[in-house]
């Protein structure tokens, strides 16, 4: 079905932040300012690699209008944090590892004194040998970047002992070596926000995360304060896509704002932001595929080399999730995956949309597309070959929960115009070439992780019902889902309804708002609150207005006699008001659903997505326009079509920027690419101008899980899509991303392939 | 037309060469005394608490502080305040001061919006266009808004706005030329 108002109807609901934001009267927490607020500033390292002899602050300490100054000395608590081992220094102490890393931070009552005061503080350092490339790192001389040496991580997956010999006796195999760029989160919103002390000695945390619980606990061990002494106010976020995950500018705001007892507000410059900012893995993936003459794919070799570059942060996760979608939705009976991820001095890089799905999906669909142009089979045919089965195992061997997801979306996008419309040439310049691709994504954070989630459901004094998560708002329009299920499941009116979100003082722990996991968990929340809170609500009508439960129901306003549209027994208001100190409250705390089988990472649910795309090569400037692209989505039933659409269209745009044009350039570990004037993104003249989403709501019957997340699975499929588009119309196939217009002109030049497809009719 | 008097109370200390300006910003006088290196983007933001106006890229790539001065679109972080003296300055807090804008509602209506950050600039974009030309070709959208970024919509949604708005208004043509 296609993602369109006309199919939707009353379901297609406008967001409720919606308004305030058309209006910019909405408040995000960059745009806090308070009374006596001061601007902090840090100070980045001046080399990627280096010995910190000494630190002297005493000259910008003196500087009238500085208010605190602090390096590694302030820290009082835990010099380190990061999500799944704390590696990375708060505040360098002996050494800096990249450009990124902080040394010092200073807070003073303009932006301007504090620009003045950073330029004064004085630190002496002992230059050391830069390793830039995870091969290097390798080596067994390297220079060790941290005392366990260069290996942050390595993973693997083998089905069968001698994989390899099953690939050489296959007549069909392609081996290739595919590169995938930085990519830059390009959050609209820098990372930024205000710390305020207050009164009591505890402080509230005014900052952009996806995990205000996460970030309470590591600002609790960095500051030695206890979890209860520490508020985070965690929402509205101007976008994140997984960079805003890790603790950013928190502990720098935090260490000021304590040390001047002032409210300390610090706002990342863009540069900034680039050399500090966690980024998309760079990874280098050997694939080695073989096949038998009637196409089914046997063996599957993979080897992966992650840059993490100079600390953890989700690293190891990363790279997990890389080996466990290196086969997609394929049954490959011998799979052999290492994948080992690698400390550098580069910028560090860590969770970001799709997380690790895109690099793989990008070789392991190309390898595919090889295969069936040697194989002389329909690339999509050859797809449907090897796609899985409904109960198939998981691509770990785990067990998963059944989904025809893989064959649904695989089958939705073969009747997509764009693969069934006969191409012609647009003019004598320009080629064109279309493209497909899929995959299968799962969610969740994976077994043996833990991945708790809560909810808590009340009735307010003002007769309101208050729903509660520790999810956050980054743009993907989870408001709009809580509301939209909380008045689906609960009869209620959205008037009725009041959502709490994104502020440790005041929320359930639901986990991290990642992982295309908040859905599922606000409808598993939701689900299991609902019997216990109506159970709760009918009784107390029933006591205050005598009439019997059995006969009463909630809806909109408050609750009604069952089947007497204007019977209504009592408002919310009024029940509230009766209720009075006894205000019916239900909460609960569950776990994300994994697989039984005990594997570490492996995901349960997963959603698929399929793509079809048309490009157009210009040969004269090498350039490569998408001119059409299709999204195919399995991904249960749609609770928030417009947020849905909007997540697909915008992680397909992008996956298109991945594709295309993006890549945060380094040399010597020392970013080029500084800002939007180097670092393209996709504005309104790259885009499609014809595109479309089509859904597919099906669940295997007795399913009990309910609708998956869409916040990845739009970005991952899209790049081989449009490679394969880029060959079908040049007959270039890419390894590297982004796609450079060189090669396109070199290969067109090489291999005088411009005439050969289409012929060109003037 | 009411003047508000505003000093600045920071920067006092390096900064000794304020500069005094006068600046009409939503329909309001200011007579402001702000340090010399300040941009328009910085008087919006942190004298004023306009934040409605963003920040982003601040070189004039992304379009997020866009206003208009004198009925044109600018980038706030590229004008420099003492720029703006004499100027007439309109910001996203004017657009939707009464009611929403017909383009507003459509970007409510289609979604054109994620999280928000670049939905300010784009409505200002879009404004000035539409102040122009109501009926404005896909080209004549795609020139105007190239120079805002959205990392969230892909874009699309904001084009169904675009063209949401167009039908709206061309029926209310229509009807304006029934009677």
């Amino acid at each position: 079905m296609k993602l369109i108002r006309d199919n939707f109807q009353e379901k297609w609901k406008i967001r409720p932040d919606g308004y305030d934001k058309v209006t910019g009267s909405l408040k995000y927490l960059t745009d806090y300012s308070f009374p006596g607020m001061l601007y902090g500033k840090v100070l980045r390292s001046s080399y990627p690699h280096a010995k910190i002899l000494s630190i002297s602050t005493s000259k910008a300490e003196q500087l009238e209008g500085v208010f605190a100054v602090v390096t590694h000395k302030d820290v009082v608590g835990m010099n380190r944090f990061g999500l799944i081992f704390p590696d990375q220094p708060v505040l360098c102490e002996d050494v800096v590892r990249y450009v990124g890393d902080a040394v010092a931070a200073v807070a003073a009552e303009s932006e301007e004194i504090a620009d003045k005061a950073i330029e004064l503080i004085e630190v002496e350092y002992e230059i050391l040998e830069v390793i830039d490339d995870p091969e290097t790192a390798l080596i067994d001389s390297a220079v060790k970047l941290h005392p366990g040496g260069n290996i942050l991580h390595r993973a693997g997956y083998k089905s069968s002992d001698d994989v390899m010999s099953a690939i050489d006796e296959c007549p069909f195999i392609v081996e290739e070596t595919y590169e995938t760029p930085r990519q830059m989160h390009a959050y609209m919103e820098t990372e930024g926000g205000v710390v305020v002390p207050e009164a009591d000695g505890k402080i509230t945390v005014y900052a952009a995360t996806q995990h205000g619980f996460k970030d309470r606990m590591q600002l609790a061990r960095i500051l030695a304060m206890p979890e209860s002494d520490i508020r985070v106010i965690s929402s509205p976020i101007g976008g994140s896509f997984g960079g805003k995950d890790e603790l950013n500018i928190q502990p720098y705001a935090a260490l000021l704002a304590i040390k001047s007892n002032r409210p300390v507000k610090l706002h990342n410059k863009r540069i900034e932001s680039v050399k500090a900012g966690i980024k998309r893995h760079p990874m280098k993936i050997k694939m080695i595929t073989g096949a038998k003459e009637n196409g089914l794919l046997v063996g599957h070799f993979v080897r992966i080399t992650a840059d993490t570059g100079a600390y953890a942060t989700l690293g190891p996760a990363v790279l997990d999730f890389a080996v466990e979608h290196s086969t997609g939705p394929y049954r490959i009976q011998n799979v052999d995956i290492e994948g080992i991820s690698v400390f550098t001095n580069n910028g560090v890089s860590g969770e970001f949309r799709g997380f690790g799905g895109n690099q793989v999906t990008f070789a392991l669909e190309s390898q595919i597309d090889r295969l069936a142009e040697i194989l002389n089979i329909d690339p999509l045919k050859l797809r449907e070959m090897n796609i899985r089965e409904a109960d198939d195992l998981g691509p770990l061997g785990q067990r998963i929960v059944a989904n025809d997801g893989a064959k649904n979306v695989l089958e939705m996008i073969k009747s997509s115009p764009i693969l069934t419309t006969p191409l012609k040439p647009k003019d004598k310049w320009r080629l064109r070439g279309k493209g497909a691709a899929i995959t299968m994504h799962g969610g969740g954070l994976g077994f043996g992780r833990p991945d708790p989630s809560g909810a808590r459901l009340s009735l307010t004094e003002e007769g309101k019902i208050e729903i509660a998560f520790g999810f956050e708002e980054f743009g993907q329009g989870l408001l709009a889902t809580v509301e939209i299920l909380l008045t689906d499941m609960l009869g209620c009116a959205k008037e009725d309804v009041k959502i709490v979100i994104g502020d440790t003082g005041i929320v359930p722990a639901s986990g991290s708002s990642t992982a295309s996991r908040s859905t599922n968990m606000i409808w598993q929340g939701i689900n299991k609150l609902k019997g216990p809170w109506k159970n709760k609500l009918l009784n107390a009508a029933s006591r205050i207005s005598g009439v019997a439960v059995e006969t009463l129901t909630l809806g909109e306003n408050g609750v009604w006699e069952k089947g007497e549209k204007d019977k209504s027994v009592i408002t919310y208001k009024e029940l509230a008001n009766r209720l009075k100190t006894e205000l019916p409250v239900c909460s609960t705390q569950f776990h994300f659903p994994t697989t039984p089988d005990a594997v570490i990472g492996g995901h349960y649910l997963h959603t698929y997505a399929a793509v079809a795309v048309e490009v157009e090569v210009n040969q004269l400037t090498g350039q490569i326009k998408v001119t059409k692209l299709d999204h195919a989505v399995a991904a249960g039933p749609v609770v928030n079509p417009l947020g849905y659409l909007g997540q697909i269209e915008g992680g397909a745009i992008m996956g298109l920027g991945f594709t295309l044009f993006e890549d945060s350039l380094m040399e010597n570990a020392r970013y080029h690419t500084e800002n939007f004037d180097s670092y393209i993104i996709p504005t309104i003249r790259d885009i499609p101008l014809s595109t479309n989403v089509y859904v597919d709501e099906s669940l295997i019957e007795n399913d009990v899980f309910g609708p998956r997340g869409v916040g990845e699975i739009g970005t991952v499929a899209v790049a081989p899509a449009i490679t394969a588009a880029i060959h079908d119309a040049c007959g270039l196939w890419v390894k590297k991303l982004p796609v450079s217009s060189e090669e396109i002109l070199n290969a067109l030049q090489t291999t005088s392939f411009s005439f050969y497809k289409q012929g060109v009719s003037e | 037309m009411k003047i508000d008097r505003f000093e600045n109370s920071t920067n006092d200390r390096i900064l000794e060469n304020k500069i005094a300006l006068n600046i009409t910003i939503n329909g309001r006088l200011y007579s402001l005394i702000i340090p010399p290196t300040y941009r328009l983007v910085d008087l919006l933001r942190k004298d004023l608490e306009l934040t409605g106006t963003k920040i982003s890229c601040e070189i004039g790539r992304c379009g997020s502080c866009s206003v208009l001065m004198n009925g044109n679109v600018v980038n706030s972080c590229l004008v420099m305040a003492y720029q703006a003296n004499g100027m007439v300055i309109e910001t996203i807090e004017q657009v939707s001061q009464e009611n929403l804008h017909p383009i507003q509602q459509a970007f409510l209506e289609e979604g054109a919006l994620q999280c928000g950050y670049c939905t300010p600039g784009m409505v200002i974009a879009l404004k000035s266009l539409l102040d122009k030309n109501n009926q404005p070709t896909e080209e004549e959208v795609l020139d105007y808004l190239c120079g805002n970024l959205c990392r969230c919509t892909g874009y699309n949604g904001i084009l169904r706005a675009v063209q949401r708005y167009k039908n709206e208004s061309s029926a209310i043509f229509d009807n304006k030329t029934l009677e």
